[in-house]
């Protein structure tokens, strides 16, 4: 009795936590997005975002760039992954790292150089802002791939594999059939990881390259206009749209045992 | 259920003691700090505790912080000049020595306007802040500032060095501007002041290029431009790029109320006028290297752009870095108009009314900071011009200026005579204040620190917007910013459209199978 009454007094800090910072101003968020700046409920900041060809644009163009990121964040993250994963190599903990490593630079310096390096490249960044965006984000936003990808494939069971190549299959079929649908929960965190950010992380492009807004840059603008309503509606907005993306990926351990169970 | 009610109510006591604790800690400490440090404390000062707390918020790096090299010491005819301590902390020193009272000034920062404002309709208080111009009528017209006391205005006053020290040119523009019928003057003292235009590579854009606000749709500085990423002083490049012909037609520059012409001319925000500043900023747009929020003075620097709008004191900034490495910049004032804004102090109702002595050391921290000493320290630390010019009697704002910029004739190849008289006397042709410098010097530092007299008669400030202004202004900043669905190819959208469904298929297929 005493030690499960001194447990439930260890979840207290990250209680004030939560309610301070995640579910106050949730509410706050929630009450501007549907007032006016009279105070009155209304819905035309929900019509607003809906009817403007800006407020889509903007969205649409977030996607896109949210979407070309995390395509080429895959594509570098899931053969690295794998490799590392798969190889018998004893020090893989410091090639890891070594992939986290520019996580504990400071952003900001990391930004300006790459800003620099890209100059040396092309010479001047205003001919490819898309390009641009994508390389600074891919930049950003790798490692959150990286790992999750590593812990899936890492925890794969080799004797699938080698069950799968007795039995004939060869060696891509193996990967298609076996490797592939087992990591696919690595897969789909390391999406949720890279693709949301990207859609709202416009400090990136505001240190490398600043042209086209995005729904970040978006929000901020309605709130340095004084505007909280219109900016709270599309925070709130994107925030379903994450919520409904989590939904439909989420509950990837129980896929997990499912998929145990069955095999 | 006793438990939860246990768990709540520590909750709410650990929220009470955030609240309380921390604050009655420091104040706590401070006072025996400061008491250690001055050491002159009384007995009985000491017990009662009485002390005044200033809360002040300015600029980030907006005043001089002490802790000056020894090769930094500025020497002047009227004696050496140093910061050694925080002039915040010399202030506490010298009110103390002056009324015999302890102040102890909260100091803190903000990063935009937009921010103050947050902070303050938030909540927060502060006695004394430091907005820029529009901020400063924005916050007059909703009321939230308290007048300067009638001592304060007081010439005969020793201490009162900002009313005996301002400069001319400043003073009138904070009497003639008025604000619900109210003079500027009587709730705002100047800080810094500056006009805006373009910094350039004098490599590869010629000055007369630069001395347009049509410079943004020049193709001689193809996505090789920047400017800022706020809407006031992009639309205000704009605005005088959309007007340049008018501006500049000799009707409207010959005509005798030109300064309030040009003031109506650029606070224009019609419809019609907007949706011209739109198409301008949107043609701009394809020949922009980007928007900037504060790259564009190292993106000048590391030569990756050659043209940037730029406020005065940021430019003498990176002239000064380019200097330093060895290459030249300079700064132009477009000829159509230019920008006239300044930052100054006002004192916060909800801070200092109905506290007489914490109004009086708000108002004598602003007298601090306009004694020229300070204003020297400030200005050699900082970079921005003052509004002080140290009035009649001291010269010592005059001779830094001429200890920073004066040249010899006989050392120089080509050395120019610089009239200041506008601005250290309120006559342009003041045979006092001419300061012999190098050419080069009227087209970068000393040209941007105080432009001659004809830059300032073609300066306008730029009032603040009201709501519903302000609504309109944003949407049109909006639509120049954002990508428009409506200029998305077809294809692209049913591409990205079927793209994310397949996505979305893929991944719910996944899961029904997986229940299954």
């Amino acid at each position: 009795m005493k030690k499960a009454f001194a447990r439930k007094y260890l979840g207290i800090p990250y209680a004030i936590f939560l309610i301070l910072f995640v579910i106050a101003p949730l509410l706050v968020l929630i009450y501007y997005a549907f007032t006016n700046s009279t105070g009155q409920f209304t819905v035309k900041n929900l019509v607003g975002f809906f009817t403007d060809p800006n407020t889509i644009g903007t969205l649409l163009y977030s996607l896109g760039l949210a979407l070309a990121v995390t395509i080429v964040c895959l594509i570098i993250a899931y053969p690295i992954a794998y490799s590392l994963a798969m190889s018998n190599f004893n020090s893989k903990a410091i090639i890891v790292m070594l992939f986290v490593m520019p996580m504990w630079i400071n952003f900001t310096l990391r930004l300006t150089a790459l800003k620099e390096i890209l100059t040396a490249i092309e010479g001047n960044l205003a001919f490819h802002p898309f390009i641009n965006s994508v390389i600074g984000m891919t930049y950003d936003f790798l490692p959150f791939m990286i790992l999750p990808l590593y812990n899936t494939i890492s925890k794969l069971d080799l004797s699938l594999m080698e069950a799968a190549s007795d039995l004939g299959a060869d060696s891509k079929q193996v990967f298609l059939k076996i490797t592939l649908p087992l990591s696919m929960p690595g897969i789909v965190s390391g999406i949720a990881m890279v693709f949301l950010p990207a859609m709202t992380n416009y400090v990136v492009l505001d240190m490398l390259y600043n042209s086209t807004y995005i729904m970040g840059s978006l929000i901020g603008s309605y709130f340095s206009a004084y505007d909280w309503h219109s900016g709270s509606m599309i925070a709130l907005v994107l925030l379903l749209i994450i919520v409904a993306f989590t939904l439909l990926t989420g509950g990837t351990e129980e896929e997990d045992k499912n998929r145990g169970a069955l095999l | 259920m006793r438990k939860f009610i246990a768990s709540v109510l520590l909750i709410t006591t650990v929220i009470a003691t955030l609240n309380y604790g921390p604050s009655m800690y420091s104040e706590a400490a401070s006072i025996s700090e400061v008491a250690e440090k001055s050491g002159v404390l009384t007995e009985e000062s000491k017990k009662s505790g009485e002390e005044i707390v200033l809360k002040v918020c300015n600029w980030e790096e907006y005043i001089d912080e002490g802790g000056w090299d020894d090769d930094e010491t500025i020497d002047l005819e009227s004696g050496d000049i140093r910061g050694d301590n925080s002039l915040v902390e010399d202030f506490e020193e010298w009110y103390f020595e002056n009324y015999g009272k302890k102040v102890r000034v909260e100091y803190s920062c903000f990063g935009t306007n937009e921010e103050l404002y947050s902070m303050l309709t938030i909540g927060d208080e502060y006695d004394l802040v430091c907005p820029s111009d529009y901020m400063i009528m924005k916050l007059m017209s909703e009321g939230m500032l308290e007048p300067f006391d009638n001592s304060f205005f007081d010439e005969s006053l020793e201490n009162n060095y900002y009313v005996k020290g301002v400069s001319p040119f400043i003073r009138d523009v904070f009497e003639e501007n008025e604000i619900g019928g109210e003079k500027w003057s009587k709730y705002a003292a100047g800080y810094m002041w500056g006009v805006t235009g373009i910094i350039y590579n004098p490599e590869y854009v010629d000055r007369e290029a630069a001395s347009t606000w049509k410079i943004y749709t020049d193709e001689d500085v193809y996505r090789r431009i920047t400017i800022k990423d706020n809407v006031r002083d992009a639309m205000f490049a704009a605005m005088g790029a959309v007007k340049s012909d008018y501006l500049l037609s000799d009707e409207f520059i010959q005509s005798p109320d030109y300064s309030e012409r040009l003031m109506e001319q650029m606070n224009d925000v019609s419809d019609e006028t907007l949706k011209k500043v739109q198409d301008y900023l949107q043609n701009a747009k394809n020949n922009l290297y980007s928007f900037e929020t504060d790259s564009g003075k190292s993106d000048m620097i590391t030569g990756k752009v050659i043209a940037n709008y730029q406020w005065s004191g940021d430019a003498v900034y990176a002239m000064d870095q380019a200097e330093e490495d060895d290459f030249i910049l300079e700064f132009a004032v477009p000829e159509e108009v230019t920008n006239l804004w300044f930052d100054g102090w006002v004192m916060l109702k909800n801070g200092v009314e109905d506290n007489p002595g914490k109004k009086h050391a708000a108002q004598e921290f602003v007298n601090f900071l306009s004694k020229p000493e300070n204003v020297v320290r400030n200005m050699y630390y900082i970079g921005y011009s003052s509004v002080i010019s140290g009035g009649e009697d001291d010269n010592t704002v005059y001779d830094y200026i001429k200890w920073t910029y004066e040249a010899d004739p006989e050392e120089e190849e080509e050395t120019v005579e610089y009239p200041l008289g506008f601005y250290f006397s309120g006559d342009v042709g003041d045979e006092d204040y001419i300061i012999t410098t190098s050419l080069d010097q009227t087209k970068r530092q000393l040209y941007a620190q105080y432009p001659p007299s004809d830059v300032l008669k073609r300066s306008a400030v730029m009032l603040y917007f009201d709501s519903g202004t302000n609504a309109k202004v944003n949407r049109m900043w909006i639509n120049v910013r954002c990508f428009n669905a409506k200029n998305i190819p077809v294809p692209v959208v049913i591409i990205l459209l079927a793209l994310l469904g397949c996505g979305i298929f893929i991944i719910i297929r996944s899961r029904i199978k997986n229940k299954m």
